[in-house]
Parts: structure tokens; C-alpha cells; sequence
């Protein structure tokens, strides 16, 4: 009963947001006042019912339903309370859940907050607010519905992924999606600006403050996410450039630069154009994510089930939301009046290099991520573009910008002074070269990259605090005069500085964590120590089968001591959970807040010792602190004194309800504003063409050899069965042979093994070769299923396997007479791939 | 139906390098582990060597280790290993082959830069005189606000 009413509200939910996409447009377009009142009454029906609808899938996930699909396949009686509610959007179909209901949410605020915006504008976004719910909610009801009923229910569920069931679960995601989703209010303000072909400083007004606290939503999930994975994984690091990592780092970026100009338009009436798009982009780049997170056209670590329906289906959305609102652009950008003046050298034009800098940023990281797509979609080459790569090409890109960073907020609007700028940076000047200076020689000059980064933080940090205790009158004042201006200054003002501090902290941060991060692995045994970066870490013993609540540890105790005095007990986790019957380690850190040391356990031996892995991570703490900081910037900046007034009310209700005027729609080919749809069209298309090649099969991680119409590598291997044969490179001269690895463990080898005895009387030779197999289990699997080969070799340490470019068994290899390889079949071996191109191809060698 | 699981379903929480692994000396060691954190691990989802589990990663490490102790440099090693398997495990991928990647975020950043050179050059130095609408909005603002 309470998934029907759950799914019942879903389905009232998508009607009410299809009357909301339309009815409010139409009014706003004719300028019927009682159509566009049926917004925010629309918009807070949808909240109430997309609420209705999450209350009752966490309801029935507390009361554990097995029942309902969702339930059996993420959660378990046993499971605590706090993973039983997290749980709900730890799996595909909940989360979407989460999405919309977010998405109801900021619906909901503007009909609640925005009383004083002009009706129209209001209606419009609104109406944009609803278009987007409803292509959300078709598809949730289409191809994932979470309230899907399983008959007859099991008696208990199949539980929680053991590394979801973490607090992690709690706060990540759903930051992470108040960040991603509130950039829709962006888009929904900007789209409706487009229409109405007006972009003014009210309407920055109210764009900058949502967009900011999308902002920091999402700066607050990312950190989290990051933090959650350095605490977990045991690996010691914060960011691999994973896919999905770069997915929420995209939007960050876009939606940083939007933050930024939001400012100018704010202030100075113009980078309208520029704005728009940046609104634009920021939120297709959160659905862009969406879809590589959920679609399965990228491999990612971080892994959503991957169903190519579901990627057409929000492909399909991205097509529509992105591409819709990218021809709109191209229509309508040319309209937008530019209207203040400023100079080359000017805050403006800080802010322009900004802009310029972070977007680039953003298409860095698109462009890596999706590079390897690109080329394997058009048959390019197989490539990997990984963490080494954004390393260093990423920073590189940023730097400039950073360096600016500080300059950009001393100069003045319209009309800077460069020279005055640069002379009131000069004590943050200093400091930043004393600081390279006295880290090169501490460092003993080992690499300049330490130097470097914290070079450029201190210049970021005391430029900034230069800025700020300018305004302020700090050291020029006295005290209370100097309290008096830090009172009146905007709150703004506060937030930007802090902001910026954080950014220097986080880069304190990074620069530690790249360039001094130390790390032992060693078996010890217990009683034993051993010292890391001053620390003595003394290993006391494992006390074994201790219990959690669902499930069952070795719990590792430890010692952290320094100087004599033991500072700490540290209890590192190897847990095996009940159900899923998955393994989890928990790492141990003790933090001073300037350094961490992280303790992980390994596997035990079989003589009582321990694989034990410690890491010391100078400064890791204050990646976290920095994007806190930000996040603490943001919020100050949130709190300003004009976004809690906002634009005058008396005014607006002055301005009368005028239809808005016809503009001719010009087709929006050749111009330079078409340039983003038409760039973003051709990604459609590689995209549509990946998921084909997926859904027929092309796996996109199957490697293609490189050794193909070359030589077979050299290699002489003992037989299996003692007494026959060897069999090495010279033997493969003169005949045409099949080389096939397999192994016992190795399942889809069982279901091959009838293909292969199809191979006989074709005048091949089949040659098996047992690939990190004891020969024992091998004989033994070719006892059982019958031996097709001709010679069985046995590659007992999988060395041949490598040379030959063995990735996983089964793989089978055409060799021609000269000994050359002219085919790689990768996996098992197909009756149709033998019939139709092995033994043909095989016929003409002979 | 498939199982739905949000995050990082295929990283089983461990360490890649095992202590048997390591090598004696240990700058030959940092070496191994710098190029085994440029090497992708063939058999899982976007992972270096140095950080997988799975045993050919286990196998190729130990590779790299017996090469250096062979007295290959970096550069020999990670040619053997591609030539047994391609580029597609380097993930730095090389230059030669794939320039645009590398030079992308550069032409991006100077596409970018022309852009906005063009754009101060060809926007109007003065603000443009009201127009006839905007006049007549702002008179009605301004006797509205009386």
C-alpha cells in the first residue's frame, strides 16, 4: 500500500510539473496573470508530492518491505537504522528519487521566496523548473522505478554495498546534489531571461545568491566525497581524476566562473551573453555527469549499474535540456544589450581572466574524460587518459589564474591601476618568494614543485589579507575604527576573502599531499614498532572475530608514539559483513590537523605477522579545511544585507504585466553564438554512437593487440602432463596453429570448451596453454570435459601470458606458418567467430 | 534485474603492493612505484597497477620490478610493457600520438584568449545613448517611485 501511494505520487507529481512546464508560459507569454499565479502553486504541490513520495520509499525501507524490488536488493534487516535511511539513495533509483525531490525543493523556494520578482520572470522560471521535473520524473517512472513491487518476496534482503554503509552516505550525496541541482536555478533564471530577451542587475540579483548556494552545496559535497574516499579506500589519497570524480569537478568549475560573473552583471551590466552560458553550461554539465555516471559509457570505479536503455533515455534528456536551451542561446544572446564600459586593466577584466581560466579548466577536464571515449567511439585508438595526465596539465592551466587571483580584487571597477595594484601586492610579493626560498632550502632543492605551491599560496593568502585589511583600515586606523569598517563592509567582501583564503589553504594542502606524503608497508608481527615521519608505531596485536552490528572484524590495535609518550590507540578494521558477504577494512588516523597518520591492516600470514600499511600525509588535513573555508567564504557572502532585501518590492509592483515583445527567431546558423549548440550536437552524436556500439556488444574495454601481424613472442614452455612434449616458438613453423590460454578458474573457459572441439580435422594444430593454473586443477578440468588440444603447455607464473598480451582468460590466438599472429580473440570463443573468420582465415594460411 | 550500487563497487579496500613485493633498494622501489602509477591496470576500471588487486596487476608490478633490477630505465620499462600491450595501458599517454590531447587545453585556453581579445576590441567604447523605450521606462520608474 505504501509504495502505491509512493509511485501514486510520482505519477500526480510528473502531470502537475507537465501543467506547470506550460500553463504558467503561456500566461507569462500573454500576460495572464491568473495562469502565471498557477506556478508557485504548482511548484509547491510538486514539492509536497515528490516529499510524499520519498517519505514513503524511506518508510519502507526503515520498516524493511521486502516487498518492493528496491528494498531486497539494498538493505537487510540487520542493517543499522542510520544505513537503513541512507540507503535509500545509495542505489541508482533512489537517488534519482533524491534528484527530483531536490529539484521540488528549489521549486518550492522561488514560489515561497520569490514574492518580489517580477511576475513574468517568476512564471517563466518556474515553468523551466517544471519542464525539467517532468523529463526527471518520466524517467524515473519509465526505466526506474523505485517502488517496484517483487513477488514472491524473499525472506530477507540482499543488504548494503559494506563501503556505502558509512556516514559518508548521509552527507555526500545529497550536498552533492543540492549542488548539482541548484545550478537548474541558474538555468531556470537564465532560460527565462533568454525568452524574454532581458538580463538586467535585478535579475544578477537573484541569480548570484542561488547560484551560491548551489555553490557551496556543491564545494561541500565534493570535499566530503573526497574525504569519505581517503578515509575509506585505505589508499591513502583524496583524488584519482576518476570519471565521476571529474564529472562533479566540471560542474564546480563552470559554476564557479558563473559565480564570478554573475558579479559583473551584477554590478556593471554587462558579460550578459557570457553569463547566460555560463548558467547554461554549469547545469548541463551536471547532467552531463548524470549521464556518464549512470549510462555506462565511461568505466569508472565508482560504478551505477550501467543500463544502455536508461543512457538513451537521459541522453535523450541532455539532448532536449541542453541543446534546446544552446539554440535558444544562439537565438537570443545577440539581443542582449552589453551595457558598462570598462577598461583593459579593471576588476571586470580580472574577473574576465578568471572566466576564461576556469572555463578552460572545465574543458580540460571534459576533454580528458572523455578523450578515450571519443577515440575508441571513432575507431581512433584504444586510450587511457589517467591521473598522471591531469597532474600535470590541470595545474599548469591554473596557475596563471592563480597568480592573478590576488591582483584581480585591488584594482577598481571600470578603470584599475595596475602599477598601484601590483605595488600594494608587493609585502604579499615578498613573503611569497621568502617562502620558495626557505622551502628550496629546507627541502634541500629536491624539486622545485614544493617550493612552488606554497610560493603561490602565501602569495594568494597575504594578497588576499592585503585586500581585506585595506578595506577594513587595519594597521592604518585604530582598532575601533578598523571594527567600525569591518562591520559596515558588505558581507560580501568577508566572503570573498575568506573564500580565497580557503583557496590558499587547500593548495597548502595539495602541496603537502603531493610532495612529502612518506608511506612504509611491512609484515610485522605483534610487539614489534616501527617509525614513520617521528612517529613510533608500536603493533600490539589483532584481536580476532570481534562483532559489529552486522558484521564480523580483525581489529587491529596499534600505538601511536612520539618522543616516548604514547599520543594515541589505533584501531585499524579488516571487517567481513553478513550481507552482502563483502570485505571492508576501516583505516586508523590520528590527525594533529597538520599531518595525518593513517593506518591500515592487511592480510594475515600464515606465521602470525601482519601486512600493515602506514602512511604519514603532511597537510591532507587542510585540503578539507580549505574547502571548508570556501564553503564558510560562500556562506558569509550568502548572508549579505542586499540578497536578504533583494530587489526593491514597491518597485516591482510598479512594473505592469506587458506581453513580452515578438522578436523575430533568427535561424541561428553561422553565428558565432551557434558555436557552443553546434560543438555540443557532435558530442551528442558520439555519445548516441557509443551507447549503440555498447548495446551491440562492443565492450569498451576490450584492448586490441598490438602484436597482431607480428612475430609470436619467443617463449619455450613445459608441458602439462610430465613426459609429453614442450612446446616453444620454434614449434609454431611450418603449421598453422591456435593458441589457446585457459584455466581451470576460469568460468567462461568451461563454456568455450565445446567450440573448441570444433577445431578439429581442420588441419590446425591447438595448441592449450594452462595460464596460472596448477597443473593438478588443469589435468583435472580436462579430464572432466574431454582434452580437445593437440599439445598442452602449462604457463604457470603467466609470464608467456604477458608477452603474448594476455589481459584475462580465455584468449585464443591464430598463428600463422611463418609464426606470425593474424587474429586475437578476446574472451571465449564463439561458434559463430570460428566458423566465420578463424577457420576461413586459417584455410588461407595453409 | 541488475543491482543498483552507487560507489566504489570495484576498489575492494586493500592495498595493491603486497610486502613481498618490495624491492631492497629503495630509491629502485620509488621508481617501481612511480611507472606502476602510469601503467593502467588492464583488467579494471580505470586503476593504475600500483592501486589494483587484481593478480595480472600483481604480475605486471612484478614485471616492472624484475626489469629495473634488470637495469632498464623508466623509459624501457614502460616500452616493454606496451609493447605487449599497446599504449592504451599508458595512462600519460604519449605525445606523439596524441598531440591534440595534449596541446587541447592549450588551444582551448588560446581560442579562448583570441575570443575575448576580439571581443574588447569590437565592443563600443562609450556607453550607447537610451533609447526610446528605455527612456520612456525609465520616466515611468522614476514617476512611479514618487
Amino acid at each position: 500500500m505504501i509504495a502505491e501511494i509512493g509511485l501514486f505520487a510520482l505519477i500526480l507529481a510528473l502531470l502537475i510539473a507537465a501543467v506547470q512546464s506550460a500553463v504558467p508560459l503561456v500566461g507569462a507569454a500573454r500576460g495572464q496573470a491568473s495562469w502565471m499565479k498557477l506556478a508557485p502553486s504548482a511548484a509547491s504541490a510538486q514539492f509536497g508530492l515528490i516529499a510524499l513520495s520519498f517519505a514513503a520509499l524511506v518508510w519502507l525501507h526503515v520498516t524493511s518491505d521486502f516487498s518492493v524490488a528496491n528494498v531486497v536488493h539494498n538493505s537487510h534487516t540487520d542493517k543499522p537504522l542510520l544505513y537503513k535511511i541512507t540507503g535509500v539513495w545509495g542505489n541508482h533509483e533512489g537517488s534519482m528519487l533524491l534528484w527530483v525531490l531536490i529539484l521540488a525543493f528549489y521549486g518550492l523556494a522561488v514560489a515561497l521566496f520569490g514574492k518580489n520578482l517580477p511576475p513574468a520572470l517568476r512564471a517563466r522560471v518556474l515553468a523551466v523548473q517544471g519542464m525539467i521535473a517532468f523529463g526527471f520524473l518520466l524517467f524515473i517512472l519509465a526505466t526506474s522505478n523505485p517502488f517496484e513491487r517483487i513477488s514472491p518476496p524473499p525472506v530477507n534482503g540482499e543488504g548494503l554495498n559494506p563501503l556505502l554503509q558509512d556516514p559518508g552516505l548521509a552527507f555526500h550525496p545529497p550536498f552533492l546534489y543540492l549542488g548539482y541541482v541548484g545550478f537548474s536555478m541558474a538555468f531556470s533564471f537564465a532560460i527565462a531571461a533568454l525568452i524574454e530577451g532581458r538580463v538586467d542587475a535585478a535579475w544578477a540579483r537573484w541569480v548570484r545568491p542561488w547560484t551560491l548556494a548551489a555553490w557551496c552545496a556543491l564545494t561541500l559535497g565534493i570535499a566530503m566525497g573526497s574525504w569519505w574516499s581517503y578515509y575509506t579506500l585505505g589508499w591513502g589519497g583524496w583524488w584519482a581524476w576518476d570519471p565521476v570524480e571529474n564529472a562533479s569537478l566540471m560542474p564546480w568549475l563552470a559554476g564557479t566562473a558563473l559565480l564570478h560573473s554573475a558579479i559583473v552583471v551584477e554590478k556593471r551590466d554587462t558579460l550578459k551573453g557570457w553569463t547566460i552560458f555560463l548558467a547554461i553550461l554549469a547545469f548541463s554539465l551536471s547532467l552531463l555527469g548524470t549521464f556518464l555516471v549512470r549510462s555506462g559509457v565511461l568505466t569508472s570505479v565508482h560504478a551505477f549499474a550501467n543500463d544502455p536503455a536508461r543512457g538513451k533515455f537521459i541522453l535523450a534528456l541532455l539532448a532536449i535540456v541542453t541543446g534546446g536551451s544552446l539554440i535558444l542561446f544562439a537565438a537570443r544572446a545577440g539581443a542582449l544589450k552589453a551595457g558598462g564600459i570598462f577598461a583593459p586593466v579593471s576588476r571586470e577584466s580580472g574577473l574576465v581572466f578568471n572566466n576564461l581560466f576556469l572555463s578552460c579548466a572545465a574543458g580540460t577536464v571534459l576533454l580528458g574524460t572523455l578523450a578515450p571515449l571519443i577515440a575508441d567511439a571513432l575507431h581512433l585508438q584504444k586510450l587511457s587518459v589517467g591521473a598522471p595526465w591531469f597532474n600535470l596539465v590541470v595545474p599548469v592551466l591554473l596557475t596563471p589564474m592563480l597568480l592573478v587571483m590576488p591582483l584581480g580584487p585591488l584594482l577598481a571597477w571600470k578603470r584599475g591601476d595596475g602599477i598601484e595594484a601590483l605595488k600594494r601586492a608587493r609585502f604579499a610579493a615578498v613573503v611569497a618568494a621568502a617562502t620558495i626560498i626557505v622551502t628550496l632550502v629546507l627541502t634541500r632543492a629536491v624539486s622545485a614543485l614544493p617550493a612552488l605551491g606554497l610560493g603561490l599560496a602565501a602569495w594568494l593568502l597575504f594578497g588576499t589579507l592585503t585586500e581585506w585589511t585595506g578595506r577594513v583600515g587595519l594597521f592604518r586606523k585604530p582598532l575601533r575604527q578598523t571594527l567600525a569598517h569591518a562591520r559596515h563592509l558588505p558581507r560580501a567582501m568577508h566572503g570573498m576573502a575568506l573564500a580565497h583564503i580557503g583557496m590558499a589553504i587547500f593548495l597548502i594542502g595539495v602541496t603537502g599531499s603531493l610532495s612529502w606524503q612518506s608511506e612504509k608497508l611491512l609484515v610485522m608481527h605483534p610487539g614489534q614498532s616501527t617509525t614513520i615521519a617521528g612517529y613510533t608505531v608500536r603493533f600490539v596485536g589483532v584481536e580476532d572475530n570481534a562483532r559489529g552490528p552486522n558484521y564480523t572484524a580483525d581489529r587491529g590495535l596499534f600505538f601511536a608514539e612520539k618522543d616516548g609518550r604514547t599520543l594515541s590507540v589505533m584501531r585499524p578494521e579488516r571487517r567481513l559483513y553478513d550481507n552482502p558477504p563483502e570485505p571492508k577494512s576501516t583505516v586508523a588516523i590520528l590527525t594533529n590537523f597538520v599531518s595525518d597518520l593513517y593506518v591500515v591492516l592487511g592480510e594475515s600470514d600464515d606465521h602470525g605477522g601482519h601486512v600493515v600499511h602506514i602512511f604519514h600525509n603532511p597537510l591532507v588535513p587542510w585540503i578539507f579545511f580549505g574547502a571548508v573555508v570556501m564553503v564558510l567564504g560562500g556562506l558569509v557572502s550568502l548572508s549579505d544585507r542586499r540578497w536578504r532585501i533583494g530587489a526593491p518590492k514597491k518597485a516591482a509592483r510598479f512594473v505592469e504585466v506587458e506581453p513580452a515583445p515578438r522578436r523575430e527567431i533568427k535561424i541561428p546558423v553561422g553565428g558565432r553564438y551557434a558555436l557552443p549548440a553546434l560543438a555540443f550536437l557532435i558530442l551528442v552524436g558520439v555519445f548516441f554512437w557509443r551507447l549503440q556500439q555498447t548495446a551491440a556488444g562492443d565492450t569498451p574495454n576490450l584492448i586490441p593487440s598490438v602484436l597482431i601481424d607480428k612475430p609470436a613472442p619467443a617463449f619455450a614452455l613445459k608441458p602439462l602432463y610430465p613426459g609429453q612434449p614442450s612446446f616453444a616458438t620454434t614449434d609454431l613453423k611450418g603449421r598453422v596453429t591456435l593458441v589457446n590460454f585457459f584455466a581451470s578458474w576460469c568460468l567462461p573457459c568451461r563454456a568455450e570448451h565445446p567450440v573448441l572441439r570444433l577445431v578439429q580435422g581442420h588441419g590446425i594444430a591447438l595448441v592449450g596453454i594452462a595460464y596460472k593454473d596448477k597443473p593438478d586443477d588443469a589435468q583435472g578440468l580436462l579430464a572432466e570435459l574431454g582434452n580437445p588440444y593437440t599439445r598442452v603447455a602449462a604457463d604457470a607464473d603467466g609470464r608467456t601470458g604477458i608477452d603474448f598480451g594476455v589481459s584475462g582468460v580465455p584468449e585464443t590466438y591464430l598463428i600463422d606458418k611463418n609464426g606470425i599472429i593474424r587474429r586475437k580473440v578476446a574472451g571465449p570463443l564463439t561458434e559463430d567467430v570460428l566458423k566465420n573468420d578463424i577457420l576461413p582465415l586459417a584455410e588461407k594460411l595453409q | 534485474m541488475k543491482r543498483a550500487l552507487l560507489a566504489l563497487v570495484f576498489l575492494v579496500p586493500a592495498f595493491a603492493v603486497q610486502p613481498d613485493e618490495v624491492m631492497k633498494d629503495p630509491q629502485q622501489e620509488a621508481r617501481a612505484r612511480t611507472i606502476g602509477k602510469e601503467l593502467r591496470c588492464l583488467v579494471c576500471q580505470n586503476e593504475s597497477i600500483d592501486e589494483s588487486d587484481a593478480p595480472l596487476a600483481r604480475d605486471l608490478r612484478l614485471l616492472v620490478r624484475q626489469r629495473i633490477a634488470a637495469g632498464d630505465n623508466d623509459a624501457q620499462v614502460k616500452n616493454y610493457i606496451v609493447a605487449r600491450y599497446g599504449t592504451y595501458v599508458l595512462l600519460k599517454p604519449p605525445f606523439d600520438q596524441t598531440w591534440l590531447l595534449w596541446l587541447g587545453p592549450f588551444l582551448l585556453l588560446g581560442a579562448g584568449g583570441i575570443g575575448v581579445l576580439a571581443w574588447y576590441r569590437r565592443r563600443p567604447l562609450e556607453t550607447p545613448p537610451l533609447s526610446e523605450a528605455e527612456r520612456a521606462r525609465l520616466k515611468s520608474l522614476e514617476e512611479g517611485d514618487t
